[in-house]
């Protein structure tokens, strides 16, 4: 897929790619674009022209992931990025999927029994997750914040270097794994009477939750994670 | 688990060529694609393990001692269809035809092919003894002790384990869990759901 540049009208990329909407909401942009590119809306919003294109381009692209550059962002940048992700998760997409859920065990024949399990299934990774996003935003990001803010007062010259270091990439990602096989027990074995558009609702948003997810974890285990463990380093 | 499918394009037309190669990669993928621009280029590089070949009508009859050992694997590609020659359609392509035409034709040379590198419905049923393994998994038990008390190594039940995730395309043990219950080997009430 083509890469979004900053003189290309954000409109037409959104209107091309409506997936982008919740993460440009994310920075704060709202519908109603007008005619403006990128950039423009960037300065008007006070916002990283750079750090945007960066997130839009990796979230279309599943193959372009540039590294390098993500890491020569500040620390709080990606902090706030992830902040938000983890945010809109929490206020819209998992309440939409149990909405859609709830009415699909719902509408469905009653006594289905491999509904209800489903059902089950999405509160334990409900579970799971939501215990992940606190431990994120009590812990493990206000970690990261103080780790950068000590190191505000070093000379950014050795940082450099140190970001560079194990860049070690986690493989599975327990949360990722689970909504996979959520998905993967309907596809493949869901049995009984069931609603259909009910239950394509549900796998629809289950997926979308997925490819956000993935891009979440991307920035996560291969941006945050080095830098943070660079920065420890340093620390010491 | 994709197989890549060999393939072998022997023809010296670089445009006919690239334009195999993009309907290959764009409609057949996962593919991996060796360009011999001459005949003498392939049996030069020694290697004979491609899935499919590539060629036209020439190149074929020039070689016919290769290509017909291999000729249900063999594509021969042709201008037109006008010395009514029917013999066998689905290895031929008609260069001149429509691109749908020949996306469907070569869709049919691949789907023909019984080397089963697309099908692996078979054996998507769990052994009984998969399903023992499965029914301890989700109660939570540690391999060393399913080992033990089904009386077999622990590198049996690694793999196991791999088979059962391999066949119901389920990796966590909540999925695994939901799977068991949903089909009758254990009940909610034994692992206190």
């Amino acid at each position: 897929m083509p890469l979004v540049y900053s003189n290309m009208q954000l409109s037409e990329v959104v209107e091309e790619h409506p997936s982008l909407i919740p993460v440009i909401n994310r920075f704060g942009i709202r519908l109603g674009l007008g005619d403006k590119s990128v950039k423009t809306v960037c300065d008007e919003y006070k916002l990283d022209t750079d750090f945007l294109l960066t997130v839009i381009n990796t979230f279309l692209n599943e193959e372009y992931f540039p590294e390098k550059k993500l890491q020569t962002f500040h620390t709080s940048q990606i902090i706030d990025y992830l902040t938000k992700t983890n945010q809109y998760y929490q206020r819209y997409q998992i309440p939409n999927i149990e909405r859609h859920l709830g009415s699909f065990i719902a509408m469905s024949t009653p006594g289905n029994n491999s509904l209800n399990l489903i059902g089950k299934f999405f509160s334990s990774f409900k579970n799971e997750f939501t215990a992940r996003i606190e431990k994120d935003e009590q812990v493990w990001f206000p970690y990261c914040r103080s780790l950068s803010e000590k190191l505000q007062v070093f000379s950014a010259e050795g940082r450099e270097d140190a970001l560079h270091l194990n860049s070690e990439q986690r493989l599975d990602d327990p949360i990722e794994a689970l909504l996979a096989d959520l998905k993967s027990i309907m596809v493949k074995h869901l049995s009984g009477d069931y609603n259909e558009n009910l239950c394509y609702a549900v796998i629809f948003a289950i997926s979308s939750l997925q490819k956000d997810i993935k891009q979440h974890n991307r920035i996560r285990y291969r941006i945050l994670t080095p830098m943070v463990s660079a920065m420890e380093k340093l620390c010491m | 688990m994709h197989h890549n499918k060999q393939i072998a394009i022997i023809l010296s037309d670089t445009l006919q060529c690239i334009g195999l190669q993009s309907i290959l990669t764009d409609y057949f993928a996962p593919v991996e694609i060796s360009y011999f621009p001459a005949f003498e280029e392939l049996s030069n590089s020694g290697n004979d393990t491609f899935d499919y070949y590539f060629t036209n009508a020439e190149t074929m009859v020039l070689n016919t001692d290769f290509f017909l050992p291999r000729k249900n694997k063999t594509m021969i590609l042709i201008e037109s269809r006008n010395n009514n020659e029917e013999s066998s359609p689905s290895n031929h392509i008609i260069t001149t035809a429509s691109q749908e035409t020949i996306i469907e034709q070569l869709g049919q040379f691949f789907s023909n092919d019984s080397s089963g590198s697309f099908s692996n419905e078979n054996n998507k049923e769990l052994s009984s003894r998969e399903i023992e393994v499965l029914q301890l998994i989700v109660k939570g038990i540690t391999n060393k002790e399913i080992a033990d008390k089904l009386n077999i190594s622990l590198n049996t039940v690694l793999s196991h384990r791999k088979n059962i995730t391999a066949k119901l395309g389920i990796k966590t043990i909540s999925g695994l869990t939901f799977y068991a219950i949903m089909n009758g080997f254990i009940s909610g009430d034994e692992i206190g759901l």
